[in-house]
Formats: C-alpha cells, structure tokens, sequence
C-alpha cells in the first residue's frame, strides 16, 4: 500500500499554557478534499503552519509522500510539493497578477536562468492558464494593489498552483469576501484544483461551504482532532452542533 | 565667471558625481532591499581604491601595459564585494535584521572602524598613489578646456552603464524580480519557496562590490590615505538621503546636484565648498524629509 499524501505523527506543541498541538496523528489520501473546522483557539492554524514547516513542533513528525519533513525550512517542504495559501493573500501587491505567478514559477524553476527577461520566460503560456482557470485572465496586467479582495484570494490559489504542488494547505480561502461571492470563489477554486490535481486541506468557518466543497471533514478542538467523517456524517453530528455549529450561528 | 571657469568646474562636479554615484548606488541598493544603512560601505569604498593600487602595483612592475589596470579595477571591486561583503552579511547582518535599526547602525559601524584600523594595519598611513590608468587614457580638450578622458567620459559613461544596467536587473530579470518581491515581502517570497538569505546575500555582495568599485575608480584620481572611507560614505550617505533611500534615479540626479554644487562652490566661494553638499541635503531635508523621489510611506526598490 503507498503511503498517504501527508501523514502527521503525534504533532506536540504549546505556547505558554496553551496547548496547540496535542498528539496529533492524522493522514491525508490524495484527492480527498478536507475541511478543517472546529472552534477559535483549537490548532487548526497551528497545523497548517507545522505541516509547512513555519512552526516546528516541540515532537512528532510530518511526513509528505512517505517523507520526514519536519525538519525542512518552508521553502523547502514548498519544493517537495506542499505549498500554503493564507488567510491573506500573500501578493507582491506592487506586481502585476501575471508577474506575481511568473516570480512564483521563477521560484519554481529556482533561478536557473538568473539573467533572463521574467516577461519573456517560458512559463509565461502556462501562467496565463492557470490565471484563466482561475477566471482572472481578464486582469493579468493589473497591478493586484487595484484588484477586489475576491480577486486576490483567486490570484493567491493560482500563486500556489504555479508552483505545481501536490498538496495546498489553505488558511479560511473566502474569509474577507462578501457572503455571496463566497460560494463563486469556492466554486472556481474547487474546480482549478481538480483540474491540477492538487489535493486540499482548508480551515473553513462556513458550514455552507464546508457541506458542498469537502469530501472529508476534521473537527478540531482543544489542539487534536475529535472527530473526522464525511460532510454529512460530521455536520450532523450532536457534538459538533452543539460546540462548533452552535458557536458561529 | 569666464567660459573656461565654468566648464572647469562643470567638468569636475560630473566627474565628481559619477564617483559619488557609483558609491551611493550600492549603498542604496542595499538600504532598499535589506532596509539596513551600512555605513562599512565606506570602507569597502577605501579598500576598493587599495586593492587596485596594490594589484596594479603589481603586475605592471611585472612589465604589463597600463591598459590593464582597468580589468584590474574589476577584480578588486569584486573581491571586495565577495571576500569583506559576503562575509559582513553572512556573519553579521543576518543575525540582526529584526532588530532595531539603531542597532544596525552600531553594528556596521564598527565593522567601519574595524575596517579602518585593518587599512592602517596592511597600507600603512603614507599615501599612495597610482595614476597610470588616469594617463593611460589621455587628454581632450572641450572648447579650450583640457581634461582627463578618465573623468570627462569614463566615469561618467560607467556611471550611466551601472544605473541602466541595475535598473533593467531589477525591473526587468527573474533574479531582479525575486529580489524586489523578497524586498516587499520576505514571508510570501519564502512561502512560494525564495531562498530569502540568498537573496540578500548576493545584495549585499553586489552592493558591496559597487562601493568597491567606486573606490577602484577613485584611485587613479585621487591619494590613498586613512580617512578616504570616511568622507566618502558621508558624501554618499548625503545623496542618498537627500533623494530619498532606496531611490536609485533619485540618487543620479542628487549625485549631479551635490556634485556639481560642489564644484562650483569651489571656484565662487572657495571657503563653503566643503559644506555645500551637506547645505543641500538639509536644505531639501527641511522641505521634503522623505528625500526627493522618496514617497512618505517609504517605498522600497
């Protein structure tokens, strides 16, 4: 049997008194889209940013594709294949959309042609696609300080695609957007992953999204997770109307 | 003023500027990407210029044409870049950029005094001097006016290949491209997979190179004594400021005013020239703190 895509062994971490990350052992099958939910202050921050290797955990290990990642800096466990999108859109804002994605495939291909002209690169064909299916060919050449937070959110999911991963670990993707943009954004989003293979795991607030975009649920709390089943299975779960469900209505 | 006098002194203040400029421009590059103030850049600028006396010393007692000091220059601008720049960023610098920038001024300014007792310790204190390149290239004569080709052209034609040259890197090249983007936002450049230290590595090492390279370029012009590196990294700290930091434009055209408003004082009133570079940085300070070309909210490369 292949080893799962990510696979995370008895994760320990706290910071003060709190405890973030308790034992977390937890394995995630490429093409099962999982949505992380669970109540402020649980971890699922925290282990979006151990899985990518901005928090190292005080014990207990990541391993991608059978791989002990732990120990990596960020931007090598991005290489291996697992990148991050953040509750912010991390842009160059004063950049254009089309060179935020060419800087990101530049990094990609880490600096093999130092010296070339960034708007004359190969990837430039290939940018312009993931920017369409990402319905946002249409503003390629704006700079992303004059774009729509949705915009932006969409461009930042095509920032990390360009970096061709195999796993995108991202933080709320919708938070920020007006309610009925939401379920558009996801939409597009769910489907540009598919279409890249990318396997997701994404901390979400919005039971809506989390019914119609998951494939698979985990319910976080008090830094492990408490539960995990499918949408239907968890939404309807006594314990999670009761402490998650009821907590955001 | 007769013709003669102010073609004179116009010569001198681009000569002077195309110097200046050399020297501010890597000093500015790296206060725009690393927003650290590296006052050792005298230095480099000082051991640029005795690098090149040593080298050229050298090999043209070895009976080789003077032509070839300037490949010489070179070479002494970039093993000042590689051997003080990279070891400055590596061992120093990058241990203290979170920490405040009154530290990192202390910290680069006493690897400027360590610097300067380390030129004393290797040159001596006697000036040197190494004026075969500066006569390799001869005469011309403007409208009466006779000046070294070094100054009237050299100088100033490597001054306009480096502005050109850095800003079609920066705008135009992947590796330009990774170096403003790590410059706007260090965490995004590493979360899409940037090695940000060496990103700011090679900064510092091409930055360094440039003081050294201004200083290479000084030597045939100028004596090399103790102290060179001081006035210098304050004149270059004065146009950079004054066009406001990180502004690589801005920085030419304050070169060419400090420059020229020098050069001029020199022949009207001989008793100001000294301060009149720094009357201009506070003149323009006073109106626009941000620098000329600087924008308030401190705009990066």
């Amino acid at each position: 049997m292949s080893a799962p895509l990510l696979e995370t062994r008895n994760l320990m971490i706290r910071f003060g008194g709190v405890i973030a990350a308790n034992d977390v052992s937890l394995k995630i099958e490429a093409g099962r889209n999982l949505a992380i939910i669970g109540p402020n202050g649980a971890g699922k921050t925290t282990f979006l940013n151990i899985c990518t290797g901005w928090i190292k955990p005080k014990s207990g290990q990541v391993l991608f594709e059978g791989e002990d990642i732990t120990p990596l800096p960020p931007r090598k466990i991005v290489r291996r294949g697992v990148a991050r999108a953040f509750q912010i859109p991390q842009l160059f804002t004063e950049h254009t959309a089309l060179e935020n994605l060419l800087i990101s495939a530049a990094a990609r291909e880490g600096m093999r042609h130092p010296l070339r002209d960034l708007s004359r690169v190969p990837e430039r064909e290939e940018m312009m696609h993931l920017l369409e299916m990402v319905n946002c060919a249409d503003v390629a050449h704006r700079t992303v300080d004059e774009l729509s937070e949705g915009q932006r959110k969409l461009i930042d999911i095509a920032v990390a695609l360009a970096l061709r991963p195999r796993l995108l670990l991202m933080d709320e993707p919708t938070s920020g957007v007006a309610s009925s943009q939401k379920h558009k954004i996801m939409e597009i989003l769910i489907r540009a992953l598919a279409e890249a293979r990318v396997t997701s795991v994404f901390v979400e607030h919005d039971m809506g999204i989390v019914g119609d975009y998951a494939d698979e649920v985990a319910v976080w709390n008090a830094g492990n997770v408490q539960l995990r089943g499918t949408p239907t299975e968890i939404l309807e779960h006594p314990d999670v109307i009761r402490d998650v469900i009821g907590e955001v209505a | 003023m007769n013709l003669t006098i102010f073609l004179l002194a116009l010569f001198d203040g681009i000569a002077y500027a195309a110097l200046v400029f050399i020297v501010a421009l890597g000093l500015t590059l790296i206060f725009g990407v690393m927003r650290i103030l590296n006052v050792a850049h005298g230095s480099l600028y000082a051991i640029g210029a005795y690098a090149t006396v040593a080298l050229t010393g050298f090999f043209l007692s070895l009976g080789l044409a003077p032509a070839l000091s300037f490949p010489l220059m070179l070479v002494a601008a970039i093993l000042v870049g590689i051997l003080l720049g990279g070891p400055i960023e590596w061992l120093l610098l990058r241990r203290i950029y979170d920490k405040p920038e009154v530290l990192q001024l202390l910290v680069t300014f006493a690897v400027f005094m360590i610097l300067e007792d380390v030129q004393r310790l290797v040159w001596g204190t006697q000036p040197y001097f190494e004026a075969r390149a500066l006569q390799a290239l001869g005469n011309v004569t403007v409208f009466g006016v006779t000046y070294t080709v070094y100054q009237l052209i050299l100088l100033p034609a490597v001054a306009l290949v480096l502005l050109l040259g850095l800003r079609f890197f920066l705008r135009r090249t992947i590796l330009g491209k990774l170096i403003t983007a790590t410059t706007e936002d260090r965490e995004a450049a590493q979360s899409i997979g940037i090695d940000a230290d060496k990103v700011f590595l090679l900064t510092f090492i091409v930055g360094a190179a440039l003081g050294g390279l201004g200083g290479a370029l000084a030597s045939p012009t100028t004596s090399i004594l103790p102290g060179m590196g001081a006035d210098m990294i304050v004149l270059s700290f004065a146009v950079v400021a004054t066009a406001g930091l990180g502004q690589i434009e801005g920085a030419a055209l304050t070169a060419l005013m400090i420059g020229l408003g020098r050069s001029f004082a020199v022949y009207v009133w001989p008793e100001v020239a000294v301060l009149v570079p720094y009357l201009i940085m506070v003149l323009v300070l006073l109106v626009r703190p941000e620098g000329l070309f600087g924008s308030p909210a401190a705009r990066k490369i």
